[in-house]
């Protein structure tokens, strides 16, 4: 909870930064008019994310990277929500584009790429045995040794 | 397979105000925010084990007397 005032600059810098990004793109696939709207636009957008991160609410903690585990939790869900819509926008924009005849190739990547990341992320995370909204300052699960079978027979068990 | 639903009760509340303490205060105490304290206390949000252990050392009390766990229902 006490984080200092440059946490709460990082989700607005990273914002700046992929605006930027894409407002140069914008100027080299189309007009440098365009490129300054878009700019001007992530400039906007920037300043919004930092007042939000200067808020004293679930969402400011969570942007302004304070978030205890409870507002870990929410950001877990709310990311688990979002990856659900984005895995099937992009499977109906794949299907659509077939059925059109146009190019899927962009849907169909950002599809599979995010259904292998989900995969190899449940294998991974179950593997280890850690629960990253909960986990806070304690000892991981993965820190555990394994358990000794025969100690599953013990009497202290039942 | 079945599965049981509990519902978290707890003293949070009642403790707090025992002791004249604010929920930002307790908040500050315990590292989190005013709104998981809210949730704690109204019972929406089940703490995790290290985070119930320290408002049970802040409080002085066992655990097991802060929080208690009542079946609800059965799944």
């Amino acid at each position: 909870m006490t984080r200092t005032n440059g946490s709460r600059l990082i989700t607005p810098v990273i914002v700046t930064l992929a605006g930027s990004i894409v407002a140069g793109a914008i100027a080299v696939g189309h007009t440098w008019g365009d490129a300054l709207v878009a700019e001007i636009v992530t400039l906007v957008l920037a300043v919004g994310y930092y007042l939000v991160t200067r808020s004293n609410s679930d969402l400011g903690a969570i942007y302004g990277h304070r978030a205890d585990e409870r507002q870990r939790e929410v950001l877990l869900r709310a990311t688990r929500l979002a990856f659900t819509v984005m895995l099937g926008a992009a499977f109906l924009c794949t299907v659509i584009s077939v059925a059109l005849g146009d190019n899927y190739w962009q849907a169909d990547l950002i599809g599979s790429l995010g259904g292998v990341v989900y995969i190899v992320g449940m294998v991974g995370y179950g593997a280890h045995e850690t629960n990253g909204a909960v986990v806070e300052r304690g000892i991981a699960a993965s820190s555990v040794p394994p358990v000794d079978e025969r100690d599953l027979d013990s009497p202290e068990n039942d | 397979m079945s599965s049981n639903i509990y519902i978290m009760k707890n003293e949070v509340r009642e403790q707090r105000r025992l002791r004249s303490l604010s929920q930002v205060e307790l908040a500050s105490e315990l590292g989190v925010s005013r709104q998981t304290i809210i949730a704690i206390e109204s019972g929406k949000y089940s703490p995790s084990l290290p985070l119930a252990f320290r408002i049970a050392r802040i409080f002085d009390m066992p655990v097991d007397k802060l929080f208690d766990p009542e079946l609800e229902a059965e799944a």
